[in-house]
């Protein structure tokens, strides 16, 4: 059997031979067998190093929590890609892709935490200070704070305060801790002011939060929240695919099905007549110079 | 309408039993059906969440957590619909590291390849799952598979041993075997079953698996043993997961590790542009370049498609066949998954 490498790369994550898989110098099997957690293998694989006990719990429970959301957009992408009958893996990849600017964008609201700290370290301004200014430059200029709000969860984010409670009571709270807290007052307090309703922080916010404070990257912690959540939505697709109705547009179902033709509402440009070939390039040109057309651009 | 108006006579357009009259066909949405059936909710047996609170199979998430579980026991929770033994989330915590990282296999390279394109890590990652198939990490595969023979050789009276022999007879070359030459010199996939016994978690399907491992062994005209896919799907099995939902979670769980790789490929190698890469052409056995006919030329030196007689089919057929890349020479049976996917052979 051919093992040449399928692609070769310097890379510094790890290597693999007849003998044995090696992780950042640990061998793979060693780990599991002296009975580390699959916990304390990520921060080996994101940070080159074994965690505290108190750290591999607060990323158990992050994890945990972040796993299951019933139906966001990363389930509805499995479950919509399911109905095909593709194999199960497309629905997975689709559930861990719909994950973008808004949809848990655990990464980006890292990178705004690092900014706005490094900003406070270079100006010589507390975090309270810099939360502040965070606030309101994001308000002022219209953009919505990273990590906070959630369009189900009105009245705030049930997995969001315990992760910040979980950090303080593990003790592995830190600069982002801070920060974070100190931005999520301020940001009430503003909100207060202007007589707007209470918008809780949420998942992203706290658990993102906690990511960074034991250590993980934008981008490793995005991959541990996006991806995990691929495990639940993986149960949506297969529950989908085992017990449900492929294609969704049935109509022996006593329920309408999602596809339904009588759940699509056009709202395009009306009805109108193919052009014949003869016609089409007098017809084209009017449609250019009227530019009608560029209502419906998208 | 254009000209589909006037062509009656083809095909069953004009026939007296369409239930509709194709040329006068509406225009216009289809009403909502608001008298005869429910309308559409999103139905789970899985999971559900209101405004204060997540709850899979009826435990509420943050209070799972609060009580020590961890990620393990949620999987369990979620696809099982069950809290599990302690020694069943330690097998599954060490399944779960051993499935973490794999080097630069395929999931880390469709990583790697997305990552420089500039993507988002999350195109990359789901890109990685993509990679699980019915080869590369086909739990699937294997584990219906492993269901079907237990049946039917449990039906039939048959031992064990006598259902494995069959097995590896009717699939030794099958890449999702469990067994292969791949972890000779490695231990791993042998510490997992010991693992697996040792913290009383094993079960028929390690056993079986065993005795798939003895068969082939006496069969092969190689050496082989136990693979990482064959200790893997029989350990998941014997947890309680299906098939697919092993299938599943192994490709999350690596998608979880290569993470790093699209991390560090942006970091060592930076993006790829359109039109970048260069294929030498020394790789390359195609025709000898030819210059492109003029248009007007077409007719001499086009060739038709068509045949007439079956006889010409199949010589046409066969002589497609010879081209790489036309598809022609792979057979696939794309059939509906729902249930079991994974045991029919595909490929060439």
């Amino acid at each position: 059997m051919k093992r040449d490498p399928l692609f070769r790369r310097k890379t510094s994550i790890s290597y693999k031979t007849e003998e044995k898989t090696v992780m950042r110098g640990y061998d793979l099997s060693e780990l599991a067998e002296k009975e580390y957690s699959f916990c304390d293998a990520l921060f080996i694989l994101y940070q080159n190093r074994i965690p505290t006990e108190n750290e591999e719990k607060m990323l158990n429970y992050e994890m945990g929590v972040f796993i299951e959301h019933s139906m966001s957009p990363s389930a509805v992408g499995a479950i919509g890609v399911a109905m095909g009958r593709p194999n199960l893996p497309a629905s997975v990849a689709a559930s861990i892709m719909t994950f973008g600017g808004v949809h848990g964008p655990g990464a980006a609201h890292g990178y705004m935490l690092n900014k706005y700290i490094e900003r406070a370290q270079r100006e010589g301004k507390t975090l309270k200070e810099m939360a502040k200014i965070l606030v309101d430059e994001y308000l002022d200029n219209g953009t919505p704070v990273m990590g906070m709000g959630q369009p189900q969860h009105i009245d705030s984010d049930p997995r969001a305060e315990p992760i910040h409670l979980k950090q303080e009571e593990l003790k592995v709270d830190g600069v982002y801790l801070e920060f974070q807290r100190a931005l999520e007052e301020y940001f009430h307090e503003r909100r207060r002011k202007e007589g707007k309703s209470y918008v809780g922080v949420n998942v992203v916010g706290s658990g993102n939060t906690a990511l960074c404070d034991i250590g993980f990257a934008p981008n490793a912690a995005w991959c541990i929240g996006s991806v995990c959540r691929g495990f639940s939505c993986s149960a949506h697709a297969l529950f989908n695919m085992k017990k449900g109705r492929a294609w969704g547009a049935s109509r022996q179902e006593p329920m309408v099905q999602i596809i339904d033709l009588s759940m699509i509402k056009y709202i395009g440009p009306p009805d109108r007549k193919v052009p014949k070939q003869e016609e089409r390039q007098e017809y084209a040109r009017k449609q250019k110079e009227t530019g009608e057309y560029k209502q419906w651009v998208i | 309408m254009g000209d589909l108006k006037n062509k009656t006579g083809i095909g069953n357009l004009d026939s007296p039993k369409l239930p509709y009259d194709y040329s006068q066909r509406e225009y216009g949405t289809v009403p909502l059906d608001t008298t005869k059936r429910a309308p559409f909710q999103w139905v789970s047996e899985v999971a559900y969440k209101n405004v204060h609170r997540i709850v899979a199979r009826g435990y509420d998430t943050t209070e799972l957590m609060e009580e020590g579980y961890g990620v393990v026991d949620v999987l369990f929770v979620d696809f099982q619909s069950r809290i599990p033994l302690i020694e069943e989330a330690k097998m599954l915590n060490y399944v779960m590291i051993l499935a973490l990282e794999d080097g630069l296999s395929m999931p880390a390279v469709m990583a790697r390849i997305t990552a420089q394109s500039k993507t988002f890590l999350t195109q990359a990652c789901g890109a990685s799952v993509l990679a699980f198939g019915h080869a590369y990490g086909a739990y699937s595969a294997f584990g219906n598979r492993l269901e079907e023979y237990l049946k039917r050789g449990k039906e039939q009276g048959k031992s064990l041993e006598q259902i494995a022999v069959q097995l590896v007879q009717e699939n030794i070359a099958d890449e999702a075997l469990g067994v292969s030459g791949l972890m000779l010199k490695d231990p791993a996939a042998q510490r997992m079953l010991a693992r697996a016994e040792k913290l009383g978690v094993a079960g028929e399907y390690i056993a079986f698996t065993k005795e798939i491992v003895k068969a082939a062994q006496q069969l092969s005209k190689e050496p082989v043993d136990l693979d990482m896919l064959g200790a893997t799907g029989a350990t998941m099995m014997d947890l309680g997961f299906t098939p697919e939902a092993t299938w599943a979670i192994m490709a999350c769980t690596r998608a979880l590790g290569v993470g790093a790789h699209y991390i560090e490929e942006i970091e060592r190698e930076g993006y790829t542009r359109t039109g970048q890469n260069l294929t030498p052409k020394e790789d390359y056995d195609g025709p000898d370049d030819r210059p492109v006919p003029s248009l007007k030329e077409r007719a001499k030196n086009a060739k038709s498609a068509q045949t007439k007689t079956p006889d010409e089919w199949k010589k046409a057929f066969d002589e497609k066949k010879k081209i790489f890349g036309s598809g022609f020479s792979i057979v696939e049976e794309i059939e509906d998954p729902s249930k079991k996917t994974g045991i029919k052979k595909v490929g060439r």
